[in-house]
């Protein structure tokens, strides 16, 4: 009898299917790793297992029999602990009161009791004791911690819960190869115990060093639940993309022609900041270049730090021949950048302003204009609406009137006033319909056929296959593979990013 | 049908609540209750030469309110807590750089600009390169400004307004109307066009509704903003300077009451303290509101005490109306 048994479990948001059908089988002393791309409903089914999010349908048995779960203290109670992939930890609280935080011990009289909470702390922090690194005490504060250390105090909470089921979600992120190791090994003693593990990673290596089953899943639906001996990286892959026929023609009728651009604008060595390492690439002019890989890797932030809204620390930087240094974005738009952020709400939308006042700044930035007569502004800004195609009632109407879409239309058009020679586009389509994706990628590869040199960073992998002339896959803030020609497949993509460096 | 009942009700109650968020449309209304008002309890209240009167109190306040209402544009909690301050700094600073005499009237204006100038300059790099909340940065200002004056004058009344500045605000100027008013029409006029025609008046706006947006559409953000502070305390200084032509001579504490209602003129005149929109001919009506409400108080005799406390009361009202309707952006 399995220990816990999920059938067609479904979840919907709106129109929105989190989660289609998602089967999970669990034994008994187990460690069993989840897979699946970015959005295909991993995490949801873990929550749905943690009692954190209630199903729309399907059946959840529990040692043979069918529970329902009323919230993560019900599933606690019989057994069930889940790590939270977005820590949360209490800041102001002791490493000691975090790591008890499912159950403090306390006095008779319901106050805390220290010495017992202390005890039971240094139990957990004793499994990890070669490898917490400096001021990790049971009484110092987690708001000082470092963020590995902030997630081995995430870890230990959950081991404390002492759950027959344990659930982590993405828990090594942050951990360094000495960390995981460690974890690892206490993760072998718990399944010697019979304890069942379930285990979400985007690492292939660690995921085929620790688990004994690999279930995939793919776009909410369960595709396949191999034992490890049965397995191998490739297959996983292939699970994980399965038979994707249209997109596949679709992204080889939009492969770019011969490499005829050889122009390069701007050449990046050695950049480093807080979230890139050592990035260096060449871009082209009329070049579409692609920025691949898991979510978070360092692709947003290499294109923020292009534009001077992150800082640079280190590497150097030439556009057509001459070096410059991102400052801010000012100093960037001047120098021929543009950048246009999935984020619109917080770094595109000028919030309630009128469409005209959206589109107006960077014609008033390279213009030097000072007036602002709406009759003269009309005439630079109608035609860079006009480009995409923007669906608007008048210029004087608020951007807030807007669909989602057409508010990224006019952001975008911002830069279509006075055309840059770089543009940026840092996951441009998130949250906006098809028929304004198509538009947007069309314009996109007008402007490079008319020169200018673009750099596309998508989580959408299909988007960045079909769009970009070749792609480079970012892994840990460090560009580990560049896939160009034939290469440039939805499996070598997914092998680059799950399986990290080759 | 149970729905269509309850439908229709709703429709015509959030029809009446568009009506009632538009500030400029309510100022005007108020302003008209307001004269009619007073014109019952006190007839002569709404002749010509009292509202005439009490524009020119209506312009001291407007200028002041400018200021104030481009700093609140900016948003990011703008807020100038010094022009009261500044207005008195300015006011005997020109009362005894002029010291009666109209050779001395450039002089005086230079002077008070220029320490304006400096103050709001001070108040924005405060904000902008240090950090400094605007709320704490222009109250620590008016403090020292205050402590300055009472250094200074002891709370003494100093200086004389030049004749000609005297006359300029009081006495008929241009078509029977003061100087000072068509002062404030030209203040106005300028307010108007900077903030609608301008480049710089976009990227207010713009700094004001999303600040990291204009950023990376590379507006100099913290420019701007000390920009604006240095208006603001620049329109103050003016403001001071008619305020000693209009009483003659300064007092040290001649522009306190003016914190508290330059902001209840720009949120009266539908600028929401949290910035980014609204404009200055609201802010007029606003002032002149305030100073309506204010005279009304007077004709009741209800002293200055009560007159703060309904000031103060409208303001919350207000900010209950306006100041919730859209959410500071964290």
């Amino acid at each position: 009898m399995s220990r816990l048994k999920l059938q067609q479990i479904c979840k919907y948001y709106g129109a929105t299917t989190a989660l289609a059908s998602g089967d999970l089988l669990l034994e008994r002393g187990e460690i069993h790793v989840l897979i699946g791309a970015n959005g295909s409903g991993k995490s949801t089914l873990c929550k749905v297992i943690a009692g954190s999010v209630r199903p729309d349908g399907g059946t959840f048995e529990l040692n043979g029999k069918p529970v329902m779960l009323f919230g993560p203290q019900a599933a606690r109670e019989m057994g069930i602990c889940l790590f939270y992939q977005e820590l949360s930890l209490a800041n102001s609280l002791s490493i000691a009161q975090n790591i008890n935080l499912y159950h403090l011990p306390t006095h008779a009289g319901g106050l805390i009791d220290d010495a017992e909470l202390n005890k039971r702390a240094e139990h957990y922090i004793s499994k990890f004791e070669t490898v917490i690194g400096e001021g990790f005490t049971p009484d110092a504060p987690v708001a000082k911690l470092r963020p590995d250390q902030k997630q081995l105090v995430e870890i230990m909470k959950t081991l404390a819960s002492e759950a027959e089921i344990l659930i982590f979600d993405e828990p090594t992120s942050a951990l360094d190869r000495s960390q995981v190791e460690c974890f690892f090994s206490i993760l072998r003693e718990l399944k010697e115990e019979g304890r069942s593990i379930i285990f979400i990673s985007h690492r292939m290596d660690e995921i085929f060093d620790i688990a004994d089953r690999i279930t995939v899943i793919r776009d909410g639906t369960t595709v396949s639940s191999r034992l490890i001996e049965e397995t191998d990286h490739s297959t996983v892959i292939r699970d994980m993309i399965g038979e994707q026929p249209e997109a596949a023609a679709l992204e080889a009728s939009l492969a770019p022609q011969a490499e005829k651009k050889t122009e390069s604008c701007l050449v990046a060595e050695g950049l480093s900041g807080a979230h890139i390492r050592n990035v260096g690439f060449s871009l082209a002019k009329g070049e579409i270049l692609g920025l691949g890989g898991l979510h978070g890797q360092g692709q947003s932030t290499l294109l923020r730090t292009l534009f001077g809204a992150e800082k640079l620390q280190s590497g150097t930087l030439l556009l057509n021949g001459e070096a410059v240094h991102p400052t801010n974005p000012r100093a960037a738009i001047k120098n021929g950048f543009s950048y246009v952020s999935g984020d619109r709400v917080r770094d595109g939308v000028i919030t309630g302003r009128s469409i005209m006042e959206n589109v107006s700044p960077i014609h008033f930035l390279k213009d030097k204009t000072f007036l602002a007569f709406p009759s003269v502004l009309a005439r630079i800004i109608e035609p860079a609406l006009g480009a995409l195609n923007t669906k608007y009632s008048s210029l004087g109407a608020s951007i807030s009137s807007l669909s989602g879409g057409n508010q990224q239309k006019v952001v975008i058009a911002r830069w279509l006033t006075n055309p840059p020679d770089i543009l940026l586009l840092d996951d441009p389509t998130k949250g906006i319909d098809l028929s304004a994706k198509s538009e947007l990628f069309a314009l996109v590869r007008k402007l490079a056929d008319e020169g200018m040199a673009i750099i596309l960073y998508s989580s959408e992998d299909g988007e960045l296959l079909a769009h970009s002339d070749r792609i480079l896959v970012f892994n840990n803030g460090s560009v580990s593979r560049e896939l160009l020609g034939e290469d440039k497949t939805r499996f070598n993509l997914y092998e680059a990013a799950y399986s990290g460096a080759q | 049908m149970t729905i269509m009942q309850h439908s229709n009700p709703q429709e015509s109650r959030s029809a009446l609540f568009v009506y009632l968020k538009n500030p400029l449309l309510v100022a005007f209304i108020l302003i008209v209750l307001l004269l009619t008002a007073g014109e019952a309890l006190s007839p002569g209240f709404a002749s010509m030469e009292q509202i005439l009167r009490l524009l020119i109190v209506a312009a001291l306040l407007g200028i002041v309110a400018a200021g104030q209402n481009l700093v609140i544009l900016g948003g990011r909690e703008g807020i100038d807590l010094s022009v009261g301050g500044v207005v008195s700094l300015s006011a005997v600073l020109a009362g005894n750089v002029m010291d009666g005499s109209n050779a001395n009237i450039i002089a005086a204006i230079l002077v008070c600009l220029a320490a304006g100038g400096l103050v709001g300059l001070i108040n924005g790099v405060g904000v902008t390169i240090f950090g400094i909340p605007p709320l704490v940065m222009t109250l620590g200002m008016l403090g020292v400004l205050q402590g300055l004056l009472v250094v200074i004058r002891q709370g003494i009344p100093s200086g004389l307004a030049a004749p000609a500045l005297a006359n300029f605000v009081s006495k008929p100027f241009l078509f029977n109307l003061p100087g000072i008013i068509w002062l404030w029409a030209a203040v106005g006029l300028l307010m108007a066009f900077l903030l609608m025609r301008t480049s710089l008046g976009h990227k207010i706006y713009a700094i004001g509704s999303n600040e990291n947006a204009a950023y990376m559409a590379g507006v100099p953000v913290r420019l701007i903003r000390i920009m604006l502070f240095a208006l603001s305390s620049m329109f103050a200084a003016l403001a001071g300077i008619c305020i000693l032509g209009y009483s003659g001579t300064s007092f040290a504490n001649v522009g306190d009451s003016y914190m508290l209602s330059s902001i209840i003129a720009v949120v009266l005149g539908g600028t929401p303290l949290s910035g980014g929109k609204g404009g200055y001919t609201g802010t007029m009506a606003g002032a002149f509101l305030l100073i309506l409400m204010q005279s009304i108080l007077t004709t009741l005799s209800i002293g200055e005490s009560g007159r703060q406390v309904v000031f103060g009361l409208t303001l919350l009202v207000l900010l209950l109306f306006y100041g919730r309707s859209k959410a500071l952006r964290g």
